[in-house]
């Protein structure tokens, strides 16, 4: 049980991570309102750093939960419930995607401040100047890429993020107080039924806020790579979460070798799969070699005025050797998978990874400039709102998580499969 | 033909048994012998004081060589015995023939997982001299068993056979081995 005392424990980080997390978060509305003045898109950019580095780490949290119902998993059921707090941070995520997501309603003088096609008189970074609402391809595009679909399509995400995570969350908490397996059973079906759907939110989530920022571009393994992507975070949260918790908080001496041996493995099954992905994606442009493709990977790798490597490149090498072989090879032991502190380490080296894997899929773009091209290439820089972003978001994600700890016991106490969970072995 | 001892078995009732038994032989010291039970035990193996198994080491340089060899083949086809332009790709590069090196990669890590097993579990063998026991069949049934081989150092029957009584096992039997 859960004591009193404790619970005011939590609602006092609550408060405090709720103010400082608001704090930073005006800090990062401030240099959005800056850059929709200055006409300077990457303030902004940062904002959406900040909000899909969280917003990914909360849906892989919600896969893990449907995945673990769906297999009726009974080690994670313990960790289980630790997700289930994480997931009460769908609807803050909602508001705080808001200001970005509404960024044409709230800036209509500026609309394609973030995403050019948002505004149809936009003049295009090309030598001819071509303005958004006369190119051929937004035209046929523009069923999908609307201001008004867009901001309907985001909410609708989340709704059915949220409804799911509701329902999974009322299951388990409610079995806590009357033990009826029904509640089990309830959960299992919800999840099985709504994996379909919360995966087809996901890639269109990915399509909406990360690909469309380049609305030439054709990829259908873009939302994969993003449910991969978040997939590692969310096992790389969960093991830093549970390694507190394990060390300093309620689940010491129930956490054990065996869940963050099964953790590990889960981790290096999803570094193999992003590579995988990710691979993939770059693998099948490259070998089909159409420019309406190609020039994503081509300004992520060389400015294409001297065609000699900008920054993008060197941060694809760190993609390739630091997300993927370096993890690989640490996770492959099996040291690494049992020992907690060697295993926070990798979640923390991947977490890094992964904000700088989203830099590099959010920050190149076209800028204009005046050149043959009619463009430059925004190169990798970090500025101060990615930074308080990150934070500012984190923070709030944490007020979340923190205020669902007190709602709940600190396991499923009365999940029949309790036991199996709590004496499990690799 | 000359007969040969082979080792000490006997007989456990319940998993608790051979459970504590395990440990207390790991802890004389014993460095050649085995548990069996019907079903698995999670945790004998570290009751038993077992390592880690050797099979993964296999994998790994079934994977890395069959990596290799993919790059080999297509360095050697590609680009030196028969240099060929597809598709307007170089022809040497790791991209495009990547698939090649991927499923080498899988076919001779699988290859090295199931040549590992069987090397360090010395399989293939016709016969092992535990079969001659006529009890052993039990130990796919309802009873546990442990034996202690004579090819360990600390091995001798008389005392041996006392350890495995104190240790609450029944049927205390010297099996032999034909060679």
């Amino acid at each position: 049980m859960i004591d009193s005392n404790s619970k005011s424990n939590y609602s006092k980080y609550a408060t405090i991570a709720l103010i400082t997390g608001l704090v930073f978060v005006f800090i990062s509305w401030y240099g959005m309102y800056q850059g929709i003045l200055l006409h300077e898109k990457r303030n902004l950019l940062g904002y959406l750093i900040g909000l899909g580095f969280w917003t990914s780490i909360i849906i892989g949290m919600l896969f893990m939960t449907l995945l673990f119902y769906i297999f009726k998993a009974k080690w994670p059921i313990i960790i289980r419930r630790q997700l289930e707090h994480g997931l009460s941070a769908f609807p803050v995520l909602f508001l705080l995607s808001l200001p970005i997501v509404c960024i044409a309603k709230l800036a209509p003088d500026y609309a394609g401040v973030v995403w050019k096609w948002m505004d149809p008189g936009y003049v295009m970074p090309t030598p001819d100047g071509l303005k958004v609402g006369d190119d051929t391809l937004y035209q046929a595009k523009s069923v999908f890429l609307n201001v008004d679909f867009f901001i309907a399509r985001t909410c609708i995400y989340f709704l059915l993020f949220f409804v799911v995570s509701y329902i999974l969350r009322t299951c388990s908490f409610r079995m806590d107080q009357d033990g009826d397996s029904k509640w089990s059973s309830i959960g299992i079906k919800t999840s099985a039924g709504t994996i379909f759907f919360v995966a087809l939110a996901t890639t269109f989530l990915a399509f909406d806020w990360f690909k469309s920022l380049e609305f030439h571009w054709f990829s259908t393994m873009y939302g994969v790579w993003f449910f991969a992507a978040s997939m590692r975070a969310a096992l790389s949260v969960t093991i830093i979460i549970c390694f507190f918790l394990a060390t300093k908080g309620y689940l010491k001496g129930i956490f054990g070798r065996g869940h963050l041996y099964d953790l590990a493995c889960m981790m290096l099954t999803f570094t193999i799969f992003w590579t995988y992905i990710s691979f993939s994606q770059y693998f099948l442009i490259y070998t089909a070699n159409i420019p309406e493709e190609t020039f994503w990977y081509v300004i992520r790798e060389i400015n294409p005025i001297t065609g000699k490597f900008n920054s993008w490149f060197w941060v694809s090498m760190g993609l390739i050797f630091l997300h993927f072989f370096a993890p690989f090879f640490m996770l492959l032991r099996y040291k690494n998978k049992v020992t907690m502190p060697n295993t926070v380490f990798i979640a923390c080296w991947i977490l890094t990874f992964h904000i700088l894997d989203l830099y590099w899929n959010i920050l190149p773009g076209k800028k204009a400039a005046d050149n043959v091209l009619g463009y430059v290439v925004r190169e990798l820089n970090i500025s101060l709102y990615d930074v308080t972003s990150l934070i500012g978001i984190g923070l709030i994600c944490m007020f979340a998580f923190f205020r669902s700890m007190n709602k709940a016991e600190a396991i499923p106490i009365r999940d029949p499969r309790i036991l199996a969970s709590v004496n499990h072995h690799e | 033909m000359s007969e040969k001892k082979y080792g000490i078995i006997a007989s456990f009732q319940t998993t608790p048994d051979v459970f504590h038994a395990s440990e207390k032989v790991r802890d004389a010291g014993f460095l050649y012998w085995d548990a069996f039970t019907p079903f698995p035990v999670h945790g004998l193996e570290h009751a038993m004081g077992q390592k880690r198994s050797k099979v993964p080491c296999f994998t790994l340089i079934g994977g890395l060589s069959g990596f290799v060899t993919g790059l080999i083949i297509v360095w050697y086809m590609n680009a030196h015995d028969y240099p060929l332009i597809v598709g307007g790709k170089p022809y040497f590069s790791p991209i495009f023939p990547f698939p090649v090196f991927y499923e080498l990669t899988i076919l001779l890590a699988a290859f090295g997982t199931l040549g590992g097993m069987f090397l360090t579990n010395l399989l293939p063998r016709y016969n092992h001299p535990l079969f001659d026991y006529k009890d052993f069949h039990k130990s796919g049934d309802d009873t546990f068993m442990i034996v202690i081989e004579s090819r360990d150092p600390k091995f001798d029957e008389d005392r041996t056979a006392e350890f495995m009584a104190e240790l609450g096992g029944s049927d205390i039997t010297v099996i032999t081995a034909k060679e």
